[in-house]
């Protein structure tokens, strides 16, 4: 069952490593951003202000943002060159397409997980044990595994790479939003706050909170790490569905 | 035995009919060409065929399956080729190739990959990425990708557009021997020079076929022109079915020793295709 789905894998990390170019920008970029940020914050002197509950929650954000853009691309590339059609052609299935793609990606995001998360504890002197270092890296990967994910269902709605481009600041206006990193969720109208729970950077932002700041109140498994996995489940199901062959 | 059954299969894209109740029987082991101008159906067809489209109306059979409820049978025993040559242009020849195989779980892939590169004439080439070849180099890895896990149905889309004439030959030879063992073979095509090599043809207009036969049948369809030369003079007659009119012909030169030189010109095959494509335009008007 797994055969075509490492095949896959195979040949997308095989292009993945004859572009050195998109490997250096995927990792410097994040880099550039959180130094960006380290020298944005630097120059914010307010009391009440305090950045170390900010940046790792916008480290994951910038993680979020370019492996989702990344993969939606590169999906919808596959469709318009006809290679998405030849591989179904060929006997390869959804299911085989969204695992390699994401078992390629993942490394990927990996690195630019831990290049996020290392350059904000040395940037901002965060000063995280092992174990919760690690378990914040944890998190932004499984967000970054979530948003190639993302990525790939909203490429399952675009004909063209045209098409994929006002689905990018759509899903990433949704998840600044209604995260809570920016403006927290309760201060939003009523009716409107049940969209936090289509974003993955709420329940990301859910985890990273009770993981860095031992002052609010613990999270139930729903908003936190149960729904984080739940949430993976159906957007693995919902992308592998709408993969149409036709 | 029937390879294809295709029973009033209609597909239309808005208004506009791509295939139009095309009713058409392709035999195992036959190579079978689909001709037409652009736009045609061709193209249409062979998606319907694999199950990259679905029909408006109409029933397919390919060996025996549906290519949309049986997708996943059929495909693995379907070979496709589409018109521009799909390939991974940052891969080498021999990564795409491996690929492609890989989807058929061939236990012996890499001698097949070998086999096949050879066939096409990329050994050497094969460890370059694809974006360095040339459209020909391209157009033969496309082939050789369908050809690699040596499939019971080969699907066409002019295969043979850029490739030179002694590769076209090898290309050939290699699908004969294909059918020889059982396999179909169902091309679309523009080269009239090549559709004559095919068992059978379609001639197909707005996804209606006008004319299916054998070449030598749709030749004998056409006209053919017979010059007959004595000492004396020349003379030319178009005839439309010239083994039948030759000897009525010659019964008035009753094998006169003047007659020096008979010559007969048949009509192209693209000349006859152009001439039911055209008739058929004034049937529509």
């Amino acid at each position: 069952m797994f055969a075509n789905m490492l095949a896959v894998a195979r040949r997308v990390m095989n292009q993945l490593r004859r572009d050195p170019r998109l490997i250096a920008l995927s990792l410097l970029m994040p880099t550039a951003i959180v130094y960006m940020l380290s020298l944005f914050f630097e120059g914010v002197d307010v009391p009440i202000f305090k950045p170390e509950q900010f940046v790792v929650p916008i480290g994951a954000f910038i993680v979020h943002f370019i492996t989702y853009a990344l993969c939606a691309i590169v999906l919808v590339r596959e469709r318009t060159s006809g290679t998405l059609s030849r591989m179904f052609i060929s006997g390869y299935r959804p299911v085989d397409v969204i695992g390699g793609y994401l078992l390629a990606y993942s490394g990927l995001a990996l690195v630019q997980s831990l290049i996020v998360l290392i350059g904000l504890s040395l940037l901002f002197d965060l000063g995280y044990s092992i174990e919760v270092f690690l378990t914040l890296g944890g998190i932004i990967w499984l967000l970054a595994l979530l948003s190639i994910t993302l990525g790939m269902l909203a490429s399952n709605f675009a004909r063209s790479e045209g098409q994929v481009f006002p689905m990018i600041p759509l899903v990433i206006m949704f998840s600044a939003f209604f995260s809570g990193v920016i403006l927290p969720i309760d201060r939003l109208p009523d009716f409107i706050q049940p969209v936090r729970f289509i974003t993955p950077m709420y329940y990301a932002n859910n985890n990273i909170q009770a993981l860095i700041d031992s002052s609010r109140a613990p999270i139930d498994l729903l908003n936190g790490w149960g729904g984080l996995l739940l949430y993976g489940v159906v957007l693995l199901g919902l992308a592998t569905y709408t993969l149409r062959e036709q | 035995m029937t390879a294809i059954q295709i029973d009033r299969l209609s597909k239309h894209y808005g208004k506009l009919a791509a295939l139009d109740a095309l009713t058409l029987n392709i035999e195992q082991g036959e190579i079978f060409g689909l001709l037409g101008a652009n736009g045609a159906g061709k193209t249409t067809l062979i998606k319907l065929l694999i199950g990259l489209l679905k029909p408006d109306a109409g029933t397919v059979q390919v060996l025996g399956l549906d290519p949309l409820r049986q997708a996943r049978e059929l495909r693995r025993q379907i070979g496709y080729m589409p018109q521009s040559p799909v390939l991974y242009d940052d891969l080498t020849g021999r990564e795409n190739l491996l690929f492609w195989g890989r989807a058929h779980r061939l236990p012996d892939l890499q001698q097949r990959v070998d086999a096949t590169l050879a066939l096409i004439n990329l050994s050497a080439r094969a460890a370059d990425p694809v974006y360095t070849y040339s459209g020909g180099m391209k157009q033969r890895l496309s082939l050789a990708c369908a050809l690699v896990h040596r499939p019971r149905l080969l699907l066409l889309d002019e295969p043979t557009t850029g490739v030179d004439p002694k590769l076209r030959h090898t290309f050939w030879t290699t699908f004969r021997e294909m059918t020889t063992a059982g396999t179909t073979i169902v091309m679309s095509t523009h080269q009239m020079d090549e559709a004559i090599y095919c068992d059978r043809l379609a001639v197909m207009r707005e996804g209606r076929v006008l004319a299916c036969d054998a070449p030598a049948g749709l030749f004998a369809s056409g006209q053919s022109t017979i010059e007959i030369e004595t000492d004396a003079a020349r003379s030319r007659h178009q005839v439309s079915d010239y083994a039948a009119a030759l000897p009525a012909l010659l019964r008035e030169y009753q094998l006169d020793a003047a007659v020096r030189r008979i010559t007969v010109e048949h009509e192209p095959l693209e000349s006859i295709v152009l001439r039911l494509i055209g008739e058929n335009n004034a049937d529509v008007r």
